[in-house]
């Protein structure tokens, strides 16, 4: 496979092994899979199959064992944890199961950060009109403990695109959510996608979810097996 | 991202929670009993030394025997601005009529005293503040009045020169209490005027200085240069012993406790930081997550850390000056004198010790959330990579044992405080860790409750282990002041049991003594110690006359151009050790014991000889033993003690000390019938010794209270540690089913079985280490004893505040009795 301008992200023959108490588990092996930017891609599979595994490998969270990851021409198994942490600021933004906002902190303060962590000057300005875009411009200096899940998840999205980020991993970004407010979040997050012209790699047991995006990956026991694209 | 900004945002939620209020409860507390003993130390410190001026008269003295100071001295002091009173020193015997009385002559200009006041009972019986005695005026003892048989108004003789008695004195700066005649004070313009100051007059010259303390300094560093042989600088450091020591004492054990609370806290700020940082696990992986680099993300948490901790350390220290303040306002009436001013030194090192304990015990937990994995936003169970052996851990026992090290100030000591601390650290981890062995393997037989607890404890194991060592080590340290505390306070009111000599009586000739025991039983004294008392002149030592250019210390020359004094018993006086040689039994030929600081200052080895001139007699005695000999004990000391056989010939008066009921009517009538003695009354700074003992002594309760709260606080953090966790099996055991009796059970169960480990090693950590320190204290040779050398040596160190002693008393050799 090889790299071309519109790939915005590519793995080749990704493997991951971990020592257990039973000797060497391999939970990721010889994954190989390319994302054309602006695209968006849904990895589904059963529960412990390894999406997050390979979410997380994907989003240069941690290294494989084996193969490579390129993001946006950057060789992610090459750089050492804090030069991916540096790409990861610029690039991407998360979205998780369970919210991940801190606790300390307002939802306006929340969404700063991101922007906070490039050094903007406008951090509060654009994280308030990212509140707005995600229908919370009332609930500027709400904390976390004070929204509805739902709500925390939108403040999520609002932190996830407001830097702008080339690439926006979600694992699971419904899992926690009953069905009507998930199926408003989807909207939401794909509404945003569409705005930001964002590539999406998303792990989601929800059908539905994995239905909106343009292509679905099947995961097995550490393996890929793709489907339609 | 501004660390600052992110530290104060994240603060400004947080600062509720647990962990981060007994982070600031311990730093207060810390910075609080530091600052407060520290300060009021140094308070009372100055306020001895300004005390100790006035009780010289002046804030520094030269003074010289036989000939007047050089001109120069008196210029040199005014060339600094200093005030100057000079004095001059002599025995000399007053008439009136046909009554005459041997007295010590104050001659003093009219600058004195320069500090503290002259006060004098005037003719109708009331005292007053009064000036130095005007030409033609004398003020005198009491003694010297009953002596001559005369009352103020009337008028006596000195060298020839009538003169009117002014007053009697009531105090007057500059005198000695265990003086050997009554005083009379007159002018020296008189004195000068009878040629009483000729060649020849054995008077003593003092000229008192005082002034700013910087030009003080510099007069006495240029005094030491020009000082001519046989002359001395009186300190204010020499007075005040008493004062000193009784206040010394205190702060010993004052600054054990305030040290132990603050390494109390430091356990409790450590248990604190991890939890903290184990909350913080969660948000560091997301900030990783979303791109913070970890010295950002370090740098935040620190910041919000010290944004807690530098308004904690400024409460504990605006806290600490408060209490200090109470408790000066507390022991101030025994100060005599101005106030001192506040010292600003100890506050802030209290402040900077709280940010060290601060960053010492926070620190490690606070830097290994630098290894936290990214991943673990996905995966909860994602664990840091524990490194089995991090530096880091050594922090907190090197700011502990410098932070001991400063405060015990004492090398050696500090060694063995936190040598013994680490100890009990590292045997409470092995006995635990055994324990929990055991308790795994035997714990199934246990009632449910109690079983739930330990299976807790056996599955958080490190945390177990880190609770139940800072339990331990707070249990020890309190232990270990519960143990000394009392026994110290004990040792200290002993110092002074209620029946010490407050009266001392001089010249009581040998056809008088019978009369005058016979009285002194009548009026029911207790305590009576009658000693036989020779003064003369020392005049040689080995046959040869001394001289004092032979000797380096200059006091020397004093002892052997001025007069000495020598008594004799049968057994050796109480407060007296002999440390090298034996008593004299009942020799053939004159046998001396010596003190000890006199044998070194004279370099004199046993078997050597030594002749005294006692009025028209000779002798010549062989030092045959070497006595340690304790200044402070309120009980009258000689350098030089006889064979009782040999003295007994020698022309001699007696010294007694007693003790009476203060203000015992008897007294006055014992006064008429043997005029010529004269009676010391030192009930007034018996009173204040002990008025500071019992002032310390609550002082120490107090600071007692400050450890037990921080023994408190460690409690708490040691049991927030598992909170969390517990809330969160509570919940879930309340969903399986388990009612509220069955939930508390559980819970007491863990609490109950921790306790026990904790106490378990406690109890066995603590007591060898006390033990061992109510052995030494009861090893100090009578304690509340100062050494001889240690009460003429320039920095004092109380031998009976065994904190301070007791490495020097190890150095020493074999003076354990
Ligand atoms: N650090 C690790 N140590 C041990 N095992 C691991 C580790 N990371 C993942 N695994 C194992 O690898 C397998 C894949 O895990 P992963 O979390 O990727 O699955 P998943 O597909 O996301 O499952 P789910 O749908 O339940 O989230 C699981 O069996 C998991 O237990
Ligand atoms: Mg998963």
């Amino acid at each position: 496979m090889t790299f071309d301008s519109d790939t915005v992200l590519s793995a080749q023959k990704l493997s991951k092994a971990v020592d257990g108490p039973d000797g060497r588990l391999t939970i990721l092996e010889e994954v190989s899979l390319s994302v054309a930017r602006g695209a968006s891609l849904a990895i589904v599979g059963a529960s412990g199959s390894g999406k997050t595994t390979l979410l997380g490998l994907l989003a240069g969270l941690d290294r494989p064992t084996g193969g490579a990851v390129t993001l946006d021409g950057e060789r992610l198994d090459t750089l050492d944890e804090e030069a991916r942490a540096r790409l990861r600021r610029r690039l991407v933004g998360f979205v998780f199961q369970s919210f991940h906002l801190l606790p300390a902190l307002s939802a306006e303060e929340n969404v700063m950060l991101p922007l906070e962590l490039e050094g903007r000057d406008d951090a509060r300005e654009r994280a308030q009109q990212a509140l707005g875009d995600v229908g919370l411009g009332k609930r500027l200096h709400h904390y976390p403990h004070q929204l509805s899940g739902g709500e925390q998840q939108r403040v999520a999205l609002a932190r996830a695109f407001v830097h702008g980020p080339a690439l926006l991993f979600a694992d699971e970004p419904t899992g926690n959510l009953d069905q009507r407010t998930g199926a408003a979040i989807t909207d939401l997050l794909f509404a945003m996608n569409g705005e930001h012209a964002t590539t999406l790699v998303l792990v989601t047991h929800d059908p539905k979810l994995a239905a909106r995006c343009a292509r679905t990956v099947h995961m097995r026991d550490g393996r890929l097996i793709e489907d339609a694209a | 991202m501004k660390p600052v900004v992110f530290a104060a945002r994240s603060l400004r939620r947080e600062f509720r929670h647990g962990e981060l209020a007994t982070l600031a409860a311990a730093l207060v507390l810390a910075v609080a009993a530091l600052g407060a003993v520290g300060t009021l130390a140094a308070r009372v410190e100055r306020a001895i030394v300004a005390s100790a001026a006035e009780l010289l008269g002046g804030d520094l003295g030269v003074s010289a025997r036989r000939s007047a100071l050089p001109e120069d001295f008196v210029d040199e002091a005014r060339r600094n601005g200093l005030a100057t009173n000079r004095i001059v020193e002599f025995s000399s015997v007053v008439f009136s009529g046909d009554a005459s009385q041997f007295t010590e002559i104050r001659a003093v200009d009219p600058a004195f005293p320069l500090r503290g006041a002259l006060s004098v009972r005037g003719a109708d019986g009331s005292a007053r503040a009064a000036a130095a005695p005007a030409p033609g005026e004398v003020y005198a003892d009491r003694a010297v009045l009953v002596g001559l048989g005369r009352s103020v108004g009337e008028r006596l003789q000195i060298g020839g020169r009538d003169l009117a008695i002014a007053g009697e004195i009531v105090n007057a700066p500059g005198g000695s209490v265990f003086q050997f005649a009554p005083t009379v004070l007159m002018s020296l313009a008189d004195a000068d005027a009878a040629g009483l100051l000729g060649p020849g007059s054995r008077a003593s010259y003092r000229l008192l200085v005082a002034g700013d303390a910087p030009a003080v300094d510099r007069y006495a560093a240029w005094a030491r240069e020009h000082l001519p042989p046989a002359a001395r600088l009186t300190s204010v450091e020499d007075a005040q012993q008493n004062l000193r020591s009784a206040f010394e004492r205190g702060e010993s054990f004052l600054r054990l406790a305030a040290l132990l609370a603050a390494l109390l806290a430091g356990i409790a700020v450590a248990l604190a930081a991890q939890r903290f940082s184990r909350r913080k696990t969660e948000e560091v992986a997301l900030l990783r997550c979303l791109g913070a680099s970890r010295g950002e993300i370090v740098l935040a948490l620190t910041l919000e850390l010290a944004l807690l901790a530098v308004p904690a350390c400024l409460i504990g220290a605006a806290l600490g000056l408060g209490l200090q303040e109470a408790a000066f306002a507390f022991a101030r009436e025994l100060l005599p004198g101005a106030v001192p001013a506040l010292p600003w030194g100890p506050s802030l090192s209290a402040f900077l010790i709280g940010l060290a304990v601060l960053f010492g015990f926070a620190l490690p937990p606070l830097l290994r959330l630098r290894d936290v994995e990214p991943m673990r936003v996905f995966r909860r169970d994602v664990d840091t990579r524990i490194r089995r052996f991090d530096a880091l851990y050594l922090l907190p026992f090197a700011v502990g044992a410098l932070l001991i090290l400063i405060e015990s100030g004492s090398g050696r000591l500090a060694g063995v405080l936190g040598g013994g601390l680490l100890g009990v650290a590292l045997a409470t981890l092995a006995v635990s860790l055994l324990l929990l062995k055991l308790l795994r393997a035997g714990g199934r037989r246990l009632p449910g409750a109690l079983r739930f607890g330990l299976a807790n404890l056996v599955r958080r194991r490190a945390l177990t282990l880190i609770q139940v060592g800072a339990l331990a080590l707070s249990l020890t340290a309190l232990d270990l002041l519960a143990v000394i505390g009392p026994s110290l306070l004990e040792r200290w009111r002993a110092d002074l049991p209620t029946d010490t000599p407050n009266y001392f009586v001089l010249n009581v000739q040998p056809d008088q003594r019978r009369d005058f025991e016979a009285r002194l039983d009548g009026l029911g004294a207790r305590n009576l110690s009658l000693l036989p008392l020779a003064a003369g002149k020392l005049v040689a030592i080995n046959g040869q006359p001394p001289r004092a250019a032979d000797y380096a210390d200059e006091r020397a020359g004093n002892w052997i151009e001025g007069e000495v004094r020598v008594s004799w018993s049968a057994e050796v006086p109480p407060s007296n050790r002999i440390v090298q040689g034996t008593w004299h039994g009942d020799p053939a030929t004159p046998q001396l014991s010596v003190d000890q600081s006199w044998f070194e200052m004279f370099k004199l080895a046993l078997g050597d000889t030594m002749t005294l001139r006692i009025g028209d007699q000779e002798v010549t005695a062989t030092v045959s033993s070497v006595r340690e000999v304790d200044w402070s004990s309120f009980r009258v000391n000689f350098f030089m003690m006889l064979d009782p056989a040999h003295g007994d010939a020698l022309p001699h008066s007696f010294i007694a000390s007693f003790h009476l009921p203060p203000d015992s009517a008897g007294l006055a009538e014992l006064s008429r019938a043997l005029p010529n003695v004269s009676l010391v009354d030192i009930n007034a700074i018996l009173d204040r010794v002990r008025d500071i003992i019992d002032r310390v002594s609550s002082a120490v309760t107090w600071v007692l209270g400050f450890s037990l709260i921080a023994g408190l606080l460690v409690l708490l953090a040691a049991l927030a540690a598992t909170a969390d966790e517990r809330r969160f099996e509570i919940a879930l055991l309340r969903t399986l089913g388990a009612n509220n009796g069955q939930l508390n059970a559980a819970v007491l169960g863990e609490f109950a079985a921790l306790g026990l480990l904790a106490g378990v090693v406690a109890a066995g950590g603590a007591a060898p280490p006390a033990s061992r320190w109510r052995a030494r204290c009861s090893a100090c040779p009578t304690t509340g004893r100062r050494s001889a050398r240690s009460a003429r040596s320039r920095s004092p160190r109380p031998c009976w505040s065994c904190w301070r002693a007791w490495p020097a008393r190890g150095a020493s050799r074999g003076r354990r009795r």
